[in-house]
């Protein structure tokens, strides 16, 4: 496992540039290329609770905001609290001791980690588990609203300006009910109504302002005197935990309910195919859609490296192993740098046109549609905008040693897990080159590579090599019903190797 | 998920004020932030802590800004920034690198619809209906004070010194590592804790006389076994880097008398009568009612004897101070101004910048516009 949280020894370029290892890495397999985590367009799929593990609909989520109901966190350290039982001891009546009264069990939140109980803070047991915890409001809240509201109409009260505005300049279509005198403020008149204007565009009356103090509140004189108990006074982060009252002391902390969790659904710029998706289930840690790296592409290994020196050849033995269920051959190329460069500048060109031809597009036909007596619910299942892509960008590593490359390439037999626990039938059909296969074993193979850390490197320095991984890639989905055999054709990666660092002469 | 997503047509709208220390994140038409986090992310590289403001490079920016908007959609948002309009609330003084950085990743990577981008000093009025009034925004790196008029920044007027959390920090390491010998670079955290829960502005009077007696000391513990002297004195001096006058003779309260003293005279009476205090340093115990006492001192200085004022009046604002601005994102964000003003992915694409108060180009356009900033 020390591949995937060590160091990244072994590296291969994204598509769009950035150098990870292989369990970070997606293939997309409509449009046959890497992708990593920076330029697919992540989305927000499910949302659950991580501690009771329960699915929350988004417009629950949304009015809940993001947090768990039940769950609660400690406001002290941050830890999950537990609900705790105290029962109360039978109330022991003197008058009628023969009955006595059932137990009544009452709950209290506690943090098994840093003691702290809801008791601290005054919150009366509660006699549910799951308790009616009471919650603070924001004192100001009123005095807001009636800010928000006035400003609200302000604007409302701007837009429809604007529109009438616009509707006057039109001026050559009669109104109907101009024509025949029939106004609405008329026929009010007529039934008897009060003559209203439009709520909306009733002149709103600013609220009142704010009123500033002569008088700032003072320094307390016992600051000077009284001793400070660092225990009493909450640190910033507690106070960040609870933005809105930012308690200063620990006796006004109050449990916090506990933030929400997401899955996410991973997904292509380009094709706008899903690379990953979780199931629904908070509790499967399973995939629907898993077009990870890792299950398409050779995974390269370092096996062993003789002692590097600057300037000497040295022998590198790497391991390959093939994970897909077919038949893949690997040529080892020569890694060039200039051409990501020379492909970040053409899809820089592509871009412009690219988006010069969005806008002409967009402009005719974003109108009609909107304007239409369409219900205002549906505008909001507008189709998904295509994305942009992420820009590629230069390959950011130094490589500092030479690969010697091989002239031959070797083929990997798929991968066939009944074969692991299979040792008698390891025998292959596969006629290879001796200088460049050392030793084969079911689908993996170990290569043996000339590798010369050039000449000027300082001792200590670490060396860096690269090369390009050619594979026979089978793409298995029939996209197309006339070609019903998988295609095959060729991927290049290039992988980078760190190799460890240059050591002295013998 | 589109299917569970609700057919309402009030979307969710981000608001985001990143601060230098700290970032304000919450949705338009709330009352407070949901959550105020460092800014500051984890460098997958080097596996540390890096702050936002760190950056090296505009690419070095643009990636520090891809994990940091990920996180916040990702881990507090819960929704998916695609296709939505986001408020950004930010100081008149942003840095042009930083913005743009900022556009382009929102727009580009995360591909949101609209961007709303408000200036700090303007809309933290909002939360207090009035449209007049001396903001004074004393942040992490630096105070800013900015003179709102009938609800339009006096840019001409700004005073800006590197006065905040920062340079108190700074103070208050020299000041332990005296007092402590032998106890060199206190992680900043550490300072910033000790800042917190034991320092406090003192009274002006106390800082001239010599013999006073200097409020009990603090035991603070570090490192787990051992222990930091935190003595009065250095609990009472350490916000002094505030108001101590630098060799231009500026300070604190100074910036507050220049910016009047560039502002038309006829508005410096109202100016006076509604001094806004808002940013996380003003909190400090002791803050305002010091920064009172230093401003009446002040004005008996000959250079500012001319603006004949008697007193100030100061607002108090219906939040916490260190999300005032964030608060006042958030009202805007929740009128018909979000659909209006907003900077869309459209005009973006066609003009590849975003509209600024400094780039002339912009303030044409905005003449005819009457004005992105101060619409109210």
């Amino acid at each position: 496992m020390s591949y995937i949280t060590g160091p990244e020894v072994v590296s291969y370029a994204c598509t769009c540039g950035l150098l990870k290892p292989i369990p970070q890495l997606y293939f997309c397999r409509h449009c046959s290329q890497l992708r990593c985590g920076f330029c697919v367009c992540h989305e927000v799929d499910s949302i659950f609770c991580g501690k009771c593990s329960e699915n929350i609909p988004s417009a629950e989520a949304r009015v809940k905001k993001n947090r768990c109901a039940s769950c609660f966190n400690c406001p002290s350290c941050h830890q999950e609290l537990s609900t705790r039982i105290a029962t109360k001891g039978p109330v022991v009546n003197p008058e009628d001791a023969k009955q006595p009264s059932p137990h009544k069990k009452t709950y209290y939140l506690s943090c098994y980690f840093c003691r702290w109980n809801s008791r601290d803070v005054g919150i009366p047991d509660q006699g549910s588990a799951t308790g009616a915890w009471p919650e603070r409001e924001n004192v100001h809240a009123h005095r807001l609203q009636e800010i928000m509201d006035t400003y609200k109409q302000v604007m409302m009260s701007q837009k429809q300006q604007k529109e009438n505005d616009k509707k006057k300049q039109r001026g050559k279509f009669v109104s109907f009910t101009d024509r025949t005198g029939v106004t609405s403020s008329a026929i009010r008149k007529r039934i008897g109504l009060p003559d209203i204007p439009h709520a909306m565009l009733k002149k709103p009356n600013p609220p009142e302002p704010a009123v500033a103090k002569l008088e700032v509140e003072e320094l307390p004189d016992s600051l000077f005197t009284d001793p400070v108990n660092l225990l009493e006074i909450t640190t910033i982060e507690q106070r960040h935990l609870q933005p809105e009252t930012q308690a200063a002391t620990v006796d006004m902390l109050f449990p916090i309910h506990k933030q929400l969790s997401i899955k996410r659904s991973l997904r292509c710029r380009r094709c706008e195919h899903n690379v990953s998706k979780p199931e629904y289930n908070p509790n499967s840690v399973k995939f629907k859609i898993q077009l990870f790296a890792y299950y398409h592409i050779p995974e390269v290994r370092i096996v062993t490296v003789e002692p590097l020196r600057a300037g000497k050849t040295c022998e590198l033995i790497l391991k390959f192993t093939n994970p897909t269920q077919h038949e893949t051959t690997i040529a080892i190329k020569y890694v060039d740098l200039e051409q990501q460069a020379t492909y970040v500048e053409e899809q820089k060109l592509s871009d412009v046109i690219e988006v010069l031809e969005q806008l002409s597009l967009q402009q005719p036909t974003s109108l009609p549609s909107l304007s239409g007596s369409q219900p205002s619910s549906l505008l909001s299942l507008t189709p998904r905008q295509p994305s942009i892509t992420v820009k590629p960008r230069k390959i950011n590593e130094e490589v500092n040693c030479d690969v010697a490359i091989p002239d031959s390439s070797f083929i990997l037999p798929p991968r066939d897990d009944a074969a692991e626990y299979d040792d008698s039938t390891d025998t292959h059909n596969i006629e290879d080159d001796p200088k460049l296969v050392k030793w084969r074993k079911s689908n993996k193979a170990f290569i043996k590579l000339q590798v010369t850390p050039m000449a000027h490197l300082e001792v200590g320095k670490e060396v860096i090599c690269g090369f390009t991984m050619q594979h026979i890639y089978t793409n298995v989905i029939a996209t197309t019903i006339e070609n019903k055999l998988p295609q095959k054709y060729e991927h290049n990666v290039r992988v980078f190797l760190r190799l460890g660092n240059v050591v002295g002469q013998e | 998920m589109p299917i569970y997503e609700p057919l309402s047509s009030e979307k969710l709208t981000v608001v985001l004020d990143i601060g230098t220390a700290f970032t304000k994140f919450g949705f338009t038409s709330e009352f407070a932030p949901r959550y105020i986090i460092r800014s500051e992310v984890r460098c997958k590289r080097t596996n540390k802590i890096r702050k936002l403001s760190s950056y090296e490079s505009p690419e070095d920016l643009h990636d520090l800004l891809v994990d940091f908007i990920h996180a916040i959609y990702f881990k507090f948002a819960l929704i998916s920034p695609k296709d939505r309009p986001i408020v950004i609330v930010e100081s008149l003084l942003c840095p042009t690198l930083f913005r743009e950085t900022l556009a382009k990743v929102l727009f580009l990577q995360y591909e949101v619809s609209s961007i709303l981008v408000l200036p700090s000093h303007l809309v933290a009025l909002a939360s207090l209906a009035v449209d007049t009034a001396m903001v004074v925004d004393v942040g992490y790196k630096e105070a800013v004070v900015f003179p709102v008029c009938f609800g339009l920044p006096i840019i001409q007027a700004w005073q800006a010194l590197p006065l905040g959390g920062e340079a108190v920090h700074n103070h208050l390491k020299s000041l332990l590592s005296n007092a402590n010998p032998g106890l060199q670079n206190l992680p900043e955290q550490i300072l910033e804790d000790i800042k917190v829960r034991c320092c406090f502005v003192t009274k002006k009077s106390r800082t001239k006389s010599a013999d006073i007696v200097p409020p009990p000391d603090v035991k603070y513990p570090y490192k787990g076994a051992q222990t930091l002297t935190v003595t009065g004195k250095v609990r009472e001096t350490a916000f002094e880097v505030l108001y101590e006058e630098d060799n231009d003779h500026l300070c604190l309260s100074t910036m507050i008398l220049d910016a009047l003293l560039k502002v038309d005279i006829n508005l410096r009476h109202s100016l006076t009568q509604n001094v806004f205090l808002i940013g996380g340093t003003t909190m400090t115990i002791g803050f305002k009612a010091r920064l009172k006492e230093e401003l009446l001192s002040q004005l008996k200085n000959e250079q500012y004897k001319m603006l004949n004022i008697k007193e100030f009046k100061f607002h108090v604002a219906p939040c916490k101070e260190n999300y005032a601005s964030w608060l006042g994102g958030s009202i805007y964000g929740a009128t018909e101004f979000l659909n209006l003003k907003a900077v869309t992915k459209d005009f973006y694409l066609r003009e590849k910048h975003l509209p600024d108060w400094i780039n002339l180009k912009d303030v044409v356009g905005l003449k005819q516009d009457n004005g992105i900033r101060g619409a109210f």
